[in-house]
């Protein structure tokens, strides 16, 4: 059966010579080509510079996207940004393609970051000693506990924790 | 370098003139996993899903397959329907399950609109897709 309609999205994080990380988030499909491109300024991670850009047939509410992008330079990625975007790109004249590029391309910053542990814990072969060094990083990431199954209460690698 | 990269592709098949099967893979440098879901159109509602874990990080992911079943019967057309299964598929279960979910649900009048639009053109190869689209009131 052919397909009546096909989305690819790409995020990617790319750190420059100046310290700071180049994020591009890009999406097409049949209907939309869009373009979200954001400087973020470490340790704050503060969105310095943004650019958009939205061709083909985006929505009515979007299609001032390059101007309405700039509204946030200057806030960091961390907690609350959710509600912050909200108040910023949402909203029933909001735009909320680029509200959901900026919280994706934020995501992909947190992952960037992650990344290393993750490498870093595929070198531990003994299972005691992966579950043990699982629950360290529970301990120094608490924002971890209960935010999926892995990390509930009853999992194997909450147990005893009493977090 | 790249340091981080995440690629999502969403396809649209249309079993009959009210469901759609939502096929969505998300590969990152660290995750990789699948969804299929049919959707009822006039309602929204996930009719059926099931999900594939290619690559998770710790030994307790993979049980969140089962978890995926929580979404049948939910709608993408009520309020609030993406923090519900953010909710329900993602804290209970994967959040990067959750997401394919959410990115299909995006989908939803996106892929109707591009068979309603394709349809047309068929009729009328001359159509002004821009009126035709503005006319559905996106």
């Amino acid at each position: 059966m052919t397909l009546k309609y096909l989305r690819n999205k790409v995020v990617e994080v790319e750190p420059r010579p100046d310290g700071n990380l180049t994020v591009s988030w890009r999406l097409t499909d049949d209907l939309l080509k869009a373009e979200v491109q954001l400087i973020v300024q470490p340790p704050e991670l503060e969105i310095i510079k943004t650019e958009a850009r939205l061709e083909r047939y985006p929505p009515r509410s979007c299609r001032e996207a390059s101007e309405r992008i700039k509204r946030v330079e200057g806030i960091s990625i961390g907690s609350g940004l959710r509600k912050i975007l909200a108040g910023l790109l949402g909203g029933a004249d909001g735009c909320s393609i680029l509200m959901d590029a900026v919280l994706e391309c934020s995501n992909a910053v947190i992952l960037h970051f992650t990344r290393p542990g993750i490498e870093a814990g595929e070198n531990i072969t003994d299972p005691d000693e992966k579950l043990a060094a699982t629950r360290e990083g529970i301990k120094s990431n608490p924002r971890l506990i209960r935010s999926c199954i892995s990390f509930q209460d009853d999992s194997p690698i909450m147990k005893g924790l009493n977090l | 370098m790249i340091s981080f990269q995440r690629s999502q592709v969403v396809g649209a098949e249309f079993l009959d003139d009210n469901t759609i099967r939502f096929n969505g893979i998300q590969e990152d440098h660290i995750y990789g996993m699948e969804i299929s879901l049919e959707v009822r159109i006039d309602d929204g509602k996930i009719m059926k899903i099931h999900g594939n874990m290619k690559r998770y990080t710790n030994f307790v992911c993979p049980r969140a397959v089962s978890v995926l079943q929580t979404a049948v019967g939910l709608s993408f057309r009520e309020s609030g329907w993406d923090k519900q299964v953010m909710r329900e598929i993602g804290r209970k279960g994967c959040e990067h399950f959750a997401e394919i979910v959410i990115e299909c649900g995006r989908c939803l009048d996106s892929a109707v609109l591009s068979r309603d639009l394709a349809r047309a053109l068929k009729d009328n190869p001359g159509l002004n897709q821009e009126e035709y689209l503005s006319s559905r009131q996106r």
